[in-house]
């Protein structure tokens, strides 16, 4: 890393951003450093994985009336139940 | 001055406005004013009247678009016979989508149903979660996109629906099946076709219940299939009878007997009798019903070959241009399906589906700002729903607004219908405490998420990570185990537990779940190189 910098003297401080008027002569001063001499280190870790966050699905308009209608349909059978039950402790 | 109206023009007027329960009232009071409650009298014609208003007013009360209606339940799925080939070629079949798949992102980024899709945008009842391999699998219901699959055959859903409506009147059930003379009817067009209608939608199966609760107990599936058909049959002698008085010439009665046949499961009888309602008159309808059908069928290509003819005769309908989305959606094929998506869109800029499948394929290619944009187009026409808040909150905070983000989180919970939405909202708010490294908060938010969802997988996974990172190797064990055990299709929980393994120097277990996670996920490279690395060790031993 160091030598790459010592190689480029434009990037050890000399020309500082003090002309932002001119875009292109900034751009033109700044390249990437890839450093190209010494050895490389890759450190492979393995890391655990989370799921990922989920998206919920927007439901269909039918489907939507269908759960509502399963929903009132299994109230009523219930509120029945519940009456025939009533029903048969006052008959007891 | 409502006292004073004509009750049938009352009675219309009820129907007009969508009041069927005052409607069908009127009407029966009406009708008990003639002898003959069960059959209209010829010679009084506003009795005829009130009597077929009744009928609609009851079956509207209970209608469902047929079309969109293709629920399977686990009998249907477990028992299935109808594919042609058993072993078909990839891109043929809707059965093997993971064979396919083309432009869409990995499962390492968007999550999967237990199927191997990935998880859609938009929930039909027909969205197909797949068909489970095992019986087992197929009872624990899919918890990865939460859908109301019901245990029994598709004929249980059909009777909580009737039966309701019967056990509120009551003098029993407005028309007696068993005592109709069907033959008298069908001589009658008119009558006949609301008599139809209300056979197939609001009688349905009403008689089987009982039978079927019983059945359920003692858990023998396929008896199931058989005795859902008693009065589908009735429907369907009516059509016959009917369209033999039309001297087969009314298409409309040919689709009836065709939706009769494919609820009966006989799909080869009611793609004949679309064809020929095809050949007299085309109706896009028609279409759709038959599409449907070669679906049933695993023939995916058929449907959209037919889907394009469909579009050649009406040019840019949007229900048929969004049955060609969906088929390759369910294809996995994603890309082709965005495009038709899109191609909906240009017709019907207000399709939920549509924007809602173009959205979550966006945020999902990494594109949440843009994912954003479609979400807020929903949430401005009016759709206001936990779903769409937990969206917009995702979205908002992968796309750096982070001011939205917890307010949209906030109404989401809210607006959470059940539990299991709820949890997915926790589960979501999870992710985004990870995402500011608040792992305290992130626990706090997966634990609510098992709190009111004992089944969620994903949060038994993402708990064990941040175990795992706390030191708890065992507790993270044992997350991951029920992680894994409760959706086994899904690659982290797997891979996580090889990792764990792999540390701790349990080496043959880890070893095992690194071969699941493969089999989950063929592609991750994390898995395939720990893979080799066991091999290697394994070999020096």
């Amino acid at each position: 890393m160091l030598k790459a910098a010592a190689k480029r003297p434009e990037l050890s401080g000399k020309n500082t951003i003090s002309n932002n008027s001119d875009m292109a002569e900034v751009k033109s001063m700044f390249r990437e450093v890839l450093p190209k001499q010494g050895p490389l280190f890759v450190e492979d870790i393995m890391t655990m994985v989370l799921c990922k966050p989920k998206l919920l699905p927007l439901k269909s308009l039918t489907l939507e009336k269908l759960e509502k209608m399963h929903q009132a349909a299994q109230n009523t059978i219930r509120q029945q139940e519940m009456a025939e039950k009533d029903q048969r402790q006052i008959t007891h | 001055m409502s006292s004073e109206m004509e009750p049938l023009l009352l009675a219309w007027s009820y129907f007009r406005r969508r009041k069927f329960q005052l409607c069908a009232d009127l009407c029966t009071q009406m009708l008990e004013k003639s002898p003959y409650d069960q059959e209209p009298d010829p010679e009084l014609p506003v009795h005829q009247a009130a009597w077929i208003l009744k009928a609609r007013a009851l079956t509207e009360m209970v209608y469902i678009d047929e079309i969109d209606v293709d629920q399977e339940g686990i009998a249907e799925m477990m028992l299935d016979e109808n594919a042609i080939a058993q072993v078909p070629r990839p891109g043929t079949s809707l059965k093997l989508p993971g064979t396919n798949q083309t432009g869409g992102p990995s499962q390492a980024v968007r999550p999967i149903t237990q199927a191997g899709r990935p998880i859609t945008g938009f929930l039909r009842p027909s969205t197909q979660s797949g068909r489970p391999g095992t019986m087992e699998q197929a009872i624990r219901t899919p918890r990865t996109a939460y859908t109301a699959r019901p245990i029994t055959s598709s004929s249980g859903r059909f009777v909580r629906l009737g039966t309701a409506s019967m056990l509120t009147s009551p003098d029993g059930p407005f028309i007696n099946l068993s005592r109709l003379n069907l033959t008298k009817y069908s001589q009658k067009p008119k009558l006949a076709k609301a008599l139809f209608e209300y056979i197939f939608h609001h009688e349905n199966d009403v008689k089987t219940i009982h039978l079927e609760d019983v059945v359920l107990h003692l858990g023998i599936y396929p008896f199931l299939l058989r005795n859902k058909n008693h009065i589908e049959k009735n429907a369907l002698d009516l059509a016959a009878l009917s369209t033999e008085h039309s001297q087969y010439k009314d298409w409309w009665w040919k689709v009836q007997i065709g939706k009769c046949y494919y609820r009966l499961g006989m799909y080869r009888e009611a793609e004949k009798q679309f064809k020929s309602a095809l050949k007299q008159q085309e109706m896009v309808d028609t279409f759709l019903y038959l599409a449907k059908v070669y679906v049933s069928l695993d023939q995916p290509v058929t449907a959209l070959n037919l889907f394009k003819q469909g579009l050649d005769k009406f040019p840019g309908e949007v229900t048929l241009l969004c049955g060609i989305a969906r088929i390759y959606e369910e294809m996995n094929n994603m890309s082709s399906a965005a495009e038709y998506y899109k191609e909906v869109l240009k017709q019907d800029n207000t399709h939920v589906e549509a924007i809602a499948c173009i959205g979550s394929n966006h945020f999902y290619s990494d594109q949440p700002e843009i994912a954003l944009r479609f979400y807020r187009r929903l949430l401005q026409m009016g759709i206001y729903n936990g779903q769409l808040f937990n969206n917009l909150g995702l979205c908002c905070f992968y796309a750096q607004q982070y001011d939205m983000t917890l307010t949209s989180f906030e109404r989401a919970l809210s607006l959470a219908e059940n539990e299991e939405e709820a949890a997915d909202v926790w589960y979501n708010l999870g992710h985004v405490a990870v995402g500011i490294g608040d792992t305290n908060l992130a626990h706090q938010c997966f634990r609510l998420a098992l709190v009111n969802n004992n089944n969620h997988a994903e949060a038994y996974n993402n708990l064990a990570v941040l175990e795992m990172r706390k030191g708890h190797v065992e507790q993270a064990r044992a997350l991951l185990q029920t992680a894994s055990s409760l959706a086994p299709h899904m690659y982290e929980p797997h891979f996580n537990f090889a990792t764990i393994s792999d540390k701790i120097g349990d080496l043959q277990r880890s070893y095992v779940a690194a071969q699941k996670s493969e089999a989950a996920f063929p592609d991750h490279v994390d898995t395939q190189h720990l893979i080799k690395q066991l091999r290697q060790h394994f070999a020096m031993l």
